[in-house]
Formats: C-alpha cells, structure tokens, sequence
C-alpha cells in the first residue's frame, strides 16, 4: 500500500483521497499542475480538471510553448532521431546545452558513423551556432563552431548569408557566417537540432525559416529535443482530448486555452487558483510559486515540501514501478515501457481514479 | 432486453429490402421477430426510415498528423458550448470525444481511420480508444519504409514481403494496409520534387508501380478482406487523371482502392490548365470490376489538408491559408499539415467540387463507389448532410452551381448529369457495401443474426436535416442517439485482422531495428493493456 499523509500525519490511501477529493471539489478554481506523468496520469488529469471546473498546466510547459507556438504562428519542418540518424549529411546544432537537455543524444545520432541512406556515403559534417565549451569535435566528426553571444541576430546572419544577402556584421564572423551557409547549402539531408534554455520563440522562427529558405534549393528539417517529465506526451494526450495543448482551463465548462492566464505558477501566485493539485511521477520535483494554496501532492517518496501538503500521496515511476506509456524521446513516439523494477505502488491515474470516484466517478 | 422497433421504413440492400416492416433486437444483435413473446420496450418509427448504422471507410480521426493539425489551428475549432454532465469533453471541439458524438448523430457507428504509421500505431491507438460509441479501424501504412523497398532492391522473393506486410499489420493492429504516394516521400527526402508510378525511388532502383504491386499480392496472399488502399502518385496536380487512369491499369485486374480519387481527377484543359477528367476516370472505373473507389469530395469552407504524402504536402505550403503549415519528415511517410479555404468563387475549387460530384453520379456502381470528404482534406466530415443532398437531388445541385463561376462550371459535365441517387443506393454506399469491403459481415445491413447497430432517420424535404441528427441510433443494441442528441458513451471496438504469417520475419526486424536505428522493435508494439478500455480490439476473419 502506498504511504499517504494528510496534513503531514500518516494516513490510509482512502482518507487521503477523500481528503483530495473535499479539497479540490470545493474550490473555485482548483489547478492540476506539474503533470509529470504518464498517458494514462495525464488522462486522467485532464478528465478530472474537467470534471472539477479547473486548469491544468505541465512544469515544463514554458519549453514546449517556445517551439509549438513557433508552430502554430508559423509552421514548423522536423524530422526523428532515427532519419537523423541514418539520413543527416549535415547537423547544425544551436544552443550551449544540447547534451545537458539529452545527454545521450549523439550516442542517439552516431554523428561517427556514415549515414546509412545517404547516397554519397560521405563523413558528416557539423556546425555549432553557440557551441557547448569543449566539444571541439564528436565521435571523429569535427565541429564548426559559431559562438553566438545574440542568437537570433547569428541565426538571423547566417539566414542571410544562406540566402546570398548582405548583413551589417564583423567581417570575421560574416565569413564564419559564409562558410557555414556553404556547408548547409550543399547539405543532401541536413537536420538542425535545437532545444534548451538559450532558445526563444524568435530564435526557433528564425532557425525554422532557415530551414524553409534551405529547401528551396535542397533538404533540411529539424529535430528540436522538447522538455523531460513526459512534457511530449502530455501535448499529444491534451491536444487529441480537448484540442488544445496544456494551460487550458474547463473554468467556463469547455476548454479554454490561453498560455498567460492558465500558466499554473500565475494562477497559484495571483490567488486566481484556490487549490492545487500536484503530479509529479518522474522526477521529485515540488511546485515553483511561493503563494501558499491547499495543496494535494501526488509524487515519490523522495520529493520534498518545506511545508507539508495539505494532502500527501506517494506514488510510483512508469516504467519503473508500474507499465507506463509515454513518449520517447530517443523514437520520437509514445511507447508502451514496461516495468523495470514492479511494485506495489500506486499509479497517478490509480490515484486519480480513486480521488474521482469521491466526486461523481471517471472517464 | 427485448426491443421492436415498429413499422418504419426498412431500408437494406444486402436483402433487397425496401418495405415497411419491424426489427427486432436482443441485446447487441438484431433477431427474427419472437414467437410469443412481448417487447420489453418498443420504439414506433412508422413514418421513418430505418437504415443499419452507416460506416466511413476513409476519414482521418486519429494519429500524429491529425493531433499535429489540431495544435496548429487552435484558433479554427475555439469552443462555446458549456460541457455536458453525461459526455465529458464533448463540447472540447476537434477532441476524439467529440468527433465520436457528432458522427454517432449522424447515425454513423463504424469509422475508419485510414493512415497510421506503423511506428505511431500506439498513439493512433490511444485516440481511436477516445472516441466513444463508434466502432473503429485503422489502416497501416507502409511503402515508404526501408525495410520493405530494401526488400524490393534486393529482389526478396514476394513471401518475404508478404510476412513483413503480415507481420506489421499485426504489430500495430491494422484493419488493412494503405500505401500512400508509393516511394513519393522517400524520394522527396532525396530532394526529388514530384513523383510518378513509373519514377524510380533514388537509392532503391524501385519504381511507384512495383511497390503498388508488391503490397498488393501480400494483401491477396494474406486474404486480408479489404483490398490494397492506394493513395496514388501525383495528387492534386493538374492533368493527374493520366496518373489515375495508368494506375487503374497497373492494378493487373487485381482488387485495388483508390483513396479519395476525387484528387487525381483534373485534366489539363481551360485557361488554367486545369479542367475536369472525371468523366473520363468514371468511364475507366465503370470499366474495371476489380477496382473501387471512394470520392474524397471537396466542399466550399475553411479545412485543413492531413496527409502522410509529403512531397504534395511540401509542394502545397505556398496556397496554405491561414499561411502556416507543419512538414514532417518521418520514419518512413511523415507527413504533412497544410491548412486550406476552398472557395466557391475560386475556378480551381469550383473544378473541384464538380470533380467529385461527377464521379459520384458518373461511377454506375454504387457498390464501388463509397461515400467520403477524405476527412478533413476534402472537407470536413461535418458537411456530409449537405454533401447527400446534393446526389440526391438535381435542384440542389443546380442552386449550387448556379453561385459558381461559369467558366469552371463549363470545364466539367455536372451540369449535364440528372442522376439522382436513392435512399437505397445510398444505403448501399454508406452501409452494405463498406461492410463488404472491409470484411464486416456483422454489419452493414438489417437481418436476423447482424450486430444491431441502426439508424432511425425522420424524413424530411431538406434531405442535409435528415441526415444531420438521426431521430435514433443503436450501438450494439443500445440507444445512444435520441432525437438528433447523444444519450450517453459507450465505448466501441476497434477491428483488425490477424493474419497467419512466418514468424522468421520478426527475428530478422529485430535484427534490423537493433542494427539500423540502435532500437527494440518491440517499443513500436501496441499492447492492449495499456488502452484504456478492456478488451479494445475485436478480429475480422482474414479469409474470401
């Protein structure tokens, strides 16, 4: 049986979701935050916000918003891991922390190797726009380094060159400018991989115009590396349930989807959320705000609160404790993982179903 | 439970029935009318028109590219209706949840989602499980993958192919197979910027027709009910009726589907260069029993394009509206999401919309010719009431072109063709022959023994409000439509076939998946038990 606490004394799992349930079915505006879970946790997230009249919002959601609102402002051209891995001639990489964000991303892309289904069978070749500090080549492949102190204005120049145009810059970093467009111009299959906390929304649109002029003449798309804590998942599962990715709300009784109003941290600190609901299966990670809002916090054994939640319940990993299905990174899909190591405890979505069945039953 | 329903106006073709009489239904399935015993309920629906539950052969409800299409128009499908205690998330528009209810009033029940890509079978999956009431299929897509035009390269005998196409339907839970711009997207990640059945795949050495051929065979060889499902080469472009016609040809006199075949139906005649062929294209149809087609017909609004063909996709970026669009270069297909406002002003579309009329009125059969918008590319499914009455009725169709620029009306024989099809033939389109096609022998028809899945529609002069809200729907038995409302959810079956192949195969994709893309092949896999329902698959015979 999982360990449960209210009010940071120990408690049945039946006591805490009832608890749960009082909590939040009596706000006005009660919040699921953190969604860290998933497909079936975030299922039934979603489903409960519904039911409850609340918002939902994932930790990781200002990361994802900087690619999909390039998406949906002005389009997007991406590829997988895997046709970057057996296709890409060329890589441009942008942002200082591609390997902190996924560290087993160049063991993911054998850069070392020749591209399987590439057609001249040639070594790849790699540029870096605001390289990683020590990464001078990678697996035999050396890199071609831009350092970018203003990335959209060097994504911005090399755009320009790439399209034969005149930019205002150093006459030192226009010809490093030149040299990478040539590089990216005779690309057969080239792939620009982004992601990080160096990217903004202007930065993604310029790096996916680049993309856009590129195959005017050749192929480029782009891997972007998205956010951990089954932040992908959680914009599929939301996107094919309400339509809408995360930060949307059932306030008015049909999804309402709004980036800056249903931010989960601005509704808690504004005082417009009364209540919230915390997931966090993956990682132990515990709420940003500092406003304190009666909280119901689902997450494992090792997360740690300065002030205990309202409602406590731990719960376990997918794919650890219990089968999961979320989406992965490395196959660019959701994936069913079964347990690596089973036991006994809860599931979000186990949870949810109970905290639900207190307020007029699941989905 | 005993239900009647009484007298109403049975409409079923596979029985050549057409007379007012009763259905009586216990528990899912409809039986022979009882001797002594009494309805536990009965529906009077004298008056009314009883039709089996219609089914969509080709609509694309679920996937990656659909969600993709979802998240790149939030401001296409905003919601205004306030939620409905019994159908949670139903007033979420464009959600799973939905598309379920709005096709269930309409006195759909069976929908088949007809592109999913083998290494998105699992999510495909998990939306089709959100689509209440509806039963479900999903076709697979393969053709532009390696593993099979490796195959084809290296001339492996068909037995090969035929296990790998087995071996893959079973993996992602396939109802049939669907190969889309055979070799197109492929060759366009080689930069190749158009594509035809006779162009070669760079790399490869195969061309359009041998993949069609290829998959075709192991389609046959498997038994698999529903034929081969052909998303052709050269689609959209002006004279592609050409493209239509040759690929007919190619077929060998083998089964084959056209998908949507609307979209390769345009000559090259007229000041644009752009006229109708689809008289033409009706004539080879009418003249090809081993082929069918379903019209993928266009409708004047706001849609957007979803489509695993990329290369069109890629070549129509510049005439999206709003100016948007996602181009994915997937595993294998990909795909790509082009938003479009077809125009009743505009020639091109105008050329369009006659386009799939013609073929609908021109093709003779109505057991080859089956009923789709090729959701949401044509249209959405949601003008399918409009899109019935105007085959159903001349006067409509005059009005209609009436609006329309003359010189496009001109380039096509619309306005020559009086056809207009009755309840009995469009019965045949939506019910009894998409369950032959498709294998579903439970359904697509109203006699003893056949799983009760019924539409009860109130007649009316304005055929689209008839067939917009059905008076009542059964699923299995159970009431879920009343009045043109959905009462409450269910949740359906999705169907797929199961067909016997060499497991060798498998050893060797294993092998493959580890070597090229440092993976198991066993993530792509879709076990049940992580659907959200039990029991979420039931099995179509693989036999004819």
């Amino acid at each position: 049986m999982s360990e449960a606490e209210v009010d940071g004394k120990p408690a049945s799992i039946e006591e805490a979701t009832e608890c749960a349930a009082a909590i939040l079915s009596r706000a006005r505006l009660p919040v699921i935050a953190g969604l860290g879970t998933d497909i079936a946790g975030i299922r039934g997230s979603i489903a409960l916000a519904e039911r409850l009249h609340g918002a939902y919002d994932h930790m990781h959601s200002a990361r994802i918003f900087s690619d999909l609102d390039v998406l949906r402002q002005f389009g997007l051209m991406f590829t997988t891991p895997n046709e970057a891995r057996l296709r890409a001639d060329v890589l441009l990489c942008v942002g200082p922390d591609l390997t902190r964000v996924w560290p087993q991303l160049f063991e993911r892309l054998a850069p070392g190797e020749l591209p399987v289904f590439d057609l001249a069978q040639q070594k790849r070749k790699i540029v870096w726009i605001a390289p990683e500090p020590g990464l001078g080549e990678i697996a035999g492949v050396p890199v071609v380094p831009i350092e970018a102190p203003d990335l959209v204005t060097t994504l911005g120049g090399l755009r320009a060159r790439v399209a034969e145009r005149p930019v205002a810059l150093d006459d030192a970093i226009t010809q490093k400018l030149d040299a990478a467009a040539d590089i990216l111009r005779k690309a057969r299959f080239g792939v620009a991989v982004w992601g990080g906390a160096a990217l903004d929304k202007l930065s993604v649109e310029m790096l996916q115009g680049l993309v856009l002029d590129l195959n005017k003449t050749t192929r480029f798309t782009g891997l972007a590396l998205g956010a951990e804590s089954n932040a992908a998942g959680a914009v599929q599962a939301s996107g094919w349930m309400t339509g809408f990715p995360m930060r949307t709300s059932f306030g008015r009784g049909y999804p309402d989807h709004d980036t800056w109003r249903f931010d989960a941290t601005r509704l808690v600190e504004s005082g417009e959320a009364d209540a919230a609901l915390w997931v966090s299966a993956y990682e132990a990670e515990t709420p940003s705000w500092t406003r304190h809002v009666p909280l119901v916090a689902l997450v494992p054994a090792e997360a740690h609160f300065a002030q205990p939640p309202a409602v406590r319940i731990d719960i376990g990993r997918p794919a650890v404790d219990h089968d999961g299905v979320d989406y992965s990174r490395e196959a660019a899909a959701i994936v069913a993982r079964k347990a690596s190591h089973p036991s006994n405890k809860a599931s979000v979505a186990a949870v949810l179903l109970r905290i639900a069945q207190q307020i007029g039953g699941a989905l | 439970m005993l239900v009647l329903l009484k007298g109403g106006r049975i409409v079923d073709p596979v029985h050549q029935r057409d007379e007012v009489g009763d259905i009586w239904i216990e528990e899912s399935r409809i039986v022979a009318a009882p001797q002594g015993r009494q309805p536990d309920v009965t529906y009077d629906v004298s008056g009314k028109i009883v039709m089996a539950g219609a089914i969509d052969i080709h609509s694309h409800i679920a996937g990656g590219n659909v969600n993709t299409a979802r998240l790149l128009l939030p401001e296409l499908h905003r919601g205004h209706s306030p939620r409905s205690p019994a159908l949670p998330l139903a007033t979420g528009r464009w959600s799973t949840f939905e598309t379920g209810c709005t096709y269930a009033t309409m006195g759909f029940t069976t929908v088949v989602e007809p592109a999913v890509a083998p290494h998105q079978a699992l999510q495909g999956h998990l939306e089709l499980a959100d689509v209440p009431i509806l039963d479900k299929g999903a076709l697979t897509i393969l053709g532009n993958d390696d593993f099979l035009l490796g195959l084809l390269r290296d001339n492996e005998n068909q037995a090969a192919i035929t296990d790998y196409v087995a071996s893959t339907l079973a993996a992602t839970n396939g109802l049939g197979l669907k190969v889309i711009n055979p070799g197109g997207a492929t060759a366009f990640k080689y930069n190749a910027r158009s594509f035809g059945l006779d162009d070669v795949v760079p790399f490869y050495g195969v061309t359009s027709r041998r993949i069609i051929e290829a998959l075709q065979q192991a389609i046959m060889d498997l038994h698999v009910p529903h034929p081969l499902h052909l998303h052709c080469n050269n689609l959209g472009l002006p004279g592609n009726v050409e493209t239509a016609l040759a690929t007919i040809e190619a077929a060998r006199g083998k089964p084959l589907h056209f998908a949507h075949i609307q979209f390769y139906a345009y000559g090259s005649e007229g000041d644009l260069g752009f006229s109708s062929g689809a008289a033409e294209l009706a004539a080879a149809i009418n003249a090809h029993p081993n082929v069918t087609v379903d019209v993928g017909q266009a409708m004047f609004g706001q849609t957007v394009t979803i489509s695993s063909d990329v290369l069109r996709q890629f070549n129509g970026v510049s005439t999206a509206k709003p100016r948007k669009s996602v181009i994915f270069d997937g595993d294998a297909n990909g795909g790509g999401i082009v938003p479009y406002l077809y125009r009743e002003t505009d020639v091109v579309n105008a050329i369009q919309w006659a386009c799939g009329l013609e073929l609908f009125l021109l093709v003779d059969d109505p057991w080859r010719v089956f009923f789709t918008t090729d959701h949401p590319n044509g249209a959405p499914f949601t003008t399918y009431p409009n899109l019935f009455a105007l085959i159903m009725s001349r006067q409509a169709r005059a009005e209609a072109v009436a609006r329309q620029p003359q010189d496009a009306v001109a380039l096509t024989t619309l306005s020559s063709i009086d056809r207009e099809y009755t309840l009995n033939e469009i019965a045949i389109m939506t019910r009894a022959s998409p369950a032959k096609l498709l294998g579903l022998t439970d359904r697509g028809h109203l006699a003893p023994g056949g799983l009760a899945d019924i539409a009860v529609y109130t007649p009316d002069a304005d055929i689209a409000k008839m067939f917009r809200a059905a008076h009542l729907v059964f699923k299995d038995g159970e009431v879920v439509v009343r009045d043109g409302r959905v009462t409450h959810y269910r949740w359906g079956k999705t169907l797929k076939v199961k067909p016997g192949y060499d497991p060798a195969i498998d050893r060797r994709l294993t092998g493959y998946y580890e070597q090229h893309y440092g993976l198991s092949h066993n993530m792509f896999a879709v076990p049940d038990h992580v659907l959200p329902h039990a029991e979420p698959f039931q099995e179509v015979a693989c036999s004819r």
